[in-house]
């Protein structure tokens, strides 16, 4: 179990290495020149040339890369051409709206995915019906579901807010930056309630994609095991199909779903870009889409550098809940 | 069809004569299939007295498998099933009862076993879980686990399935199946009280399905003995399913003889082996491959053989092969195959047998070179070609998308047989393994067993190799087939000169197909020599216990 436990960290630390040297390589290999963009248009070869070297882009490309690396240990990403502030700063302000959006649709698809693939694998006319809606639902892109889900949720019923984190626009979240942690340190269950009504419509449209991925997987997964010996063993010791499934099919067939789960939470980081648009919400999904128009090599690359490593440590924790599931994982 | 009731009372007059644990009357089962109604049952009777053991024993197809769900109430779902006719276990009608009923009856009075006790049991749900499942206590569960035969139980609850061998799991599997539910507190609507239990919440009716198809000798012998031992210390009656006559001899009190959904016979075990009545039951007789009745055609094929030996077809020398320890510590290895050396002459044939995890199937692959031996050589005499692999199922080793002919003229261009020569030449192969021009048009789906592994050997002939090299190639085969699967590949041998080199765990299988037999275990052949000599003088003890554990009817 530890060395199941050590193998997995060994390889999480390898690719955030890995992760590390392809988004600096990828930053050097871009055409755009970042000392150009920092100085304008107008400035002069021996400008340039100056700022070149003081930013150390004549040192050779191995000296760059160490200096890279040591400066992201020590939490430096650089200072946004933009917004003229460190990056970290900038993403330390963005990040939490993102990673609650994307928590949140997690938490959905992972409960939708569970309870459409249990209904769609038990098979009859409900698992047929189940499977056409869920099909359209996930041939919809995220940005059409978003401005039907605000013309029908908002306009028409009134149900769902249009946008925002919250009713109150110029509400700050501290500590954490969580809305939804923040307001219930703060003992405040009406903005708490407010804040929730606010992410449940983009979580959902985005979430939508996800929960029928994981679905698919869960059934596929649910309806191979349904025909192993030890599910013919609980039958025969004369358990109700609801027991046999929740005893027995189910933990069997949670690892693929949690797979795919962890393959769908990058889906989820990037497209909450889309979905942070279209919702105003202020999250990192708008500062990227900001920093892209604007060339801001450094805030691109912090950005990316956080989700990616977002993305790993989800599937870390992936790779931990399924050593939990499956008992002959924890001995290789 | 005689009275079963008085066979039971002649064979075993000590055991209970009051009511039946189960009546099974008029059972009929239809599957609804893309091909129309298949009827699987036809009008099945038959009881199953208190306290004995009924083998149901048929070919595959036969509906044995069928009929033993039934008496679960849980027939095949995959399909569309119409069941007529009733199943009576301890007062309650598995067929037309409800589901609570029915349900209640299998919580209570019934205990199921599966053949593969590597699946039957669920990986992720502890031992102790999965045997106290039907709401025994801890203390049950333990005396149900030492009931089997598990050694030091109580240390077994908190184990995973993973971490026990098959015949151990096979053994949980039953401590499980007769660890019933209480059946005072909870008692079901329909269910006879006292019919329910057996004694000690051990279930009145036991339902093994192939148990010990999946296992070595010693190991079968071993759970037989256990069965033995809940109808002798419990009361239990016993439904074993089997393909094979010999385990039935072993352990039956009456044999329930089936083909294509009907009841052939029945009668006391004494009375089919010795006197069978009906047709199928002879032809089963005969076809069955026994430890202890060889053809009359084996004792002279072996002398014409005997000539032949002047040099070697395949030479293994001192081969070795270690592999790391599953599960171990880094750097501790298993060692597989221990300097084993073997030769197999020209026109020869030798059987490799011993028990899973021998190593007998890792030596097979290192002499065809599909995995690399740590040390030692293989030899191929000049000229015979790469050797060539027939595996145990046939089914996975063809190409689904196949027809059976593409996949021999796969072989052949591969030979360098020109795009029109190749069907030609595949329908000359199919014919010498006497298929005819039918099967080659076929998808290996269509095929039965027998003729996928005739299919399989027909390919393997492609490339006209001197060697073959044989895993296991009848152990998934019906009886009939396999014995004729044996004679076409002994037919290979006198007509093409083929030596053979096969992997078996069942001896009567080497007896028959084998001038030498080499014994292995731990890695190593420790005992080899004519098949004769050895089957009639083994010098090694293990080889005695795996002679002595071969089921037999004679």
């Amino acid at each position: 179990m530890v060395r199941a436990v050590a193998v997995r960290l060994a390889s999480l630390v390898g690719v955030l290495l890995l992760l590390a040297i392809a988004v600096f390589l990828i930053q050097r290999l871009l055409p755009a020149d970042p000392v150009r963009a920092v100085l304008g248009r107008n400035a002069s070869p021996d400008e340039i040339a100056a700022r070149r070297s003081e930013l150390g882009f004549d040192d050779p490309l191995p000296v760059q890369l160490v200096r890279f690396l040591g400066d992201l240990l020590s939490g430096d990403l650089g200072t946004s051409l933009r917004t003229r502030s460190p990056v970290s700063a900038d993403i330390a302000a963005y990040l939490p709206a993102t990673l609650e959006l994307v928590f949140v649709a997690t938490v959905i698809a992972l409960l939708g995915g569970l309870i459409v693939g249990v209904l769609s694998a038990r098979g009859g006319w409900l698992s047929g019906v189940i499977r056409v809606v869920t099909a359209a639902g996930a041939s919809a892109p995220s940005f059409l579901l978003a401005i039907l889900g605000i013309l029908l949720l908002y306009r028409q019923l009134g149900l769902f807010p249009a946008g925002g984190r919250s009713s109150d626009l110029l509400a700050t979240s501290t500590p954490t930056g969580f809305l939804l942690v923040d307001r219930l340190l703060a003992g405040d269950p009406a903005g708490w309630l407010d804040a929730l009504h606010h992410v449940l419509l983009p979580a959902f449209v985005l979430a939508v994609g996800s929960t029928v991925a994981i679905a698919r997987v869960l059934r596929g997964s649910l309806r191979s095991v349904d025909s192993l010996d030890f599910v013919r063993s609980a039958r025969a010791k004369g358990f109700t199909a609801l027991q046999v499934t929740t005893r027995h099919t189910l933990r069997n067939s949670l690892n693929p779903a949690l797979s795919m789960t962890g393959l769908q939470v990058g889906m989820l980081l990037s497209g909450a870009v889309v979905v942070e648009t279209v919702f105003s919400w202020p999250g990192i999904g708008a500062y990227l889409s900001a920093s892209i128009g604007f060339s801001d090599l450094p805030a691109i690359v912090g950005v990316v550098l956080v989700l990616g490593v977002a993305y790993v440590v989800i599937n870390f924790v992936v790779d931990m809940l399924q050593l939990v599931v499956d008992p002959r994982l924890r001995s290789a | 069809m005689p009275d079963p009731s008085t066979d039971r009372i002649a064979t075993a007059p000590s055991r209970g004569i009051d009511e039946p644990v189960c009546r099974v009357e008029d059972l009929t089962v239809d599957f609804e299939t893309a091909d129309g109604l298949v009827r699987a049952l036809r009008g099945v009777s038959l009881e199953i007295g208190r306290g004995e053991i009924l083998a149901l024993v048929g070919e595959s197809g036969s509906g044995k498998t069928v009929l033993s769900s039934c008496l679960l109430g849980l027939p095949p779902a995959s399909l569309k099933t119409t069941v007529g006719g009733s199943v009576v276990v301890a007062g309650v009608d598995m067929v037309n009862g409800s589901d609570a009923d029915r349900r209640v009856a299998r919580r209570q009075t019934i205990g199921a076993v599966f053949q593969d006790p590597l699946t039957s049991l669920d990986p992720m749900m502890r031992i102790g879980d999965q045997v106290a499942e039907r709401g025994a206590t801890r203390a049950r569960a333990t005396a149900a686990l030492e009931d089997c035969g598990v050694p030091e139980p109580g240390m077994r609850l908190r184990q995973w399935p993973h971490q026990l061998s098959g015949g151990l799991r096979q053994r949980v599997s039953i401590a499980a199946a007769i660890t019933a539910g209480s059946s005072t507190p909870r008692r079901g609507p329909g269910v006879d009280t006292a019919q329910a239990s057996a004694g000690d919440g051990v279930p009145a009716l036991l339902i093994a399905d192939e148990p010990t198809t999946a296992l070595d000798v010693r190991v079968q012998a071993q759970i037989i003995a256990l069965f033995a031992r809940l109808r002798d210390e419990h009361g239990c009656s016993i439904v074993l399913v089997t393909h094979d006559l010999g385990v039935a001899a072993q352990i039956a009190d009456r044999i329930a003889v089936m083909s294509a959904g009907e009841l052939c016979e029945v009668g006391s075990t004494e009375q089919i082996l010795r006197d069978p009545q009906h047709e199928y039951t002879k032809s089963l007789l005969a076809a069955r491959i026994d430890i202890n009745r060889m053809p009359v055609s084996i004792t002279e094929r072996s002398r014409v053989v005997a000539e032949r030996r002047d040099d070697d077809a395949l030479r293994l020398e001192g081969i070795s092969k270690h592999y790391p320890k599953a599960g171990g510590r880094r750097g501790e290895i298993f060692t597989a195959v221990d300097d084993v050396s073997l030769t197999v002459p020209a026109g020869g044939s030798v059987a490799l047998v011993g028990e899973s995890g021998c190593g007998k199937s890792t030596l097979l692959r290192i002499a065809a070179g599909l995995t690399k031996a740590d040390s030692g050589g293989v030899h191929v005499a000049p000229g015979s070609g790469r050797p060539q692999l027939v595996f145990q199922d046939a089914g996975s080793s063809l190409t689904p998308w196949f027809s059976i002919g593409q996949g021999i003229e796969e072989r052949l261009r591969v030979q360098g047989v020109s795009r029109r020569e190749a069907p030609d030449r595949a329908r000359e192969l199919l014919a010498q393994v006497g298929l005819d021009a039918r099967a080659a048009g076929a998808r290996p789906r269509a095929l039965s067993g027998g003729q996928r592994q005739r299919a399989a050997i027909a390919r393997a002939l492609a490339s006209d190799p001197r060697i073959l090299l044989c895993d296991e190639p009848v152990s998934a085969l019906d009886a009939s087939h396999a014995s004729r699967v044996l004679d076409l590949l002994d037919e290979l041998r006198a007509s093409l000169g083929i030596a053979l080199l096969m992997v078996t765990h069942d001896l009567a299988v080497a007896r028959r197909i084998s001038d030498e037999t080499a014994v292995m275990y731990g890695g190593r052949i420790i005992e080899r020599s004519a098949s004769e000599q050895l089957f009639a003088e083994p010098r090694e003890d293990y080889t005695r216990q795996l002679i002595a554990a071969s089921p037999s009817v004679y």
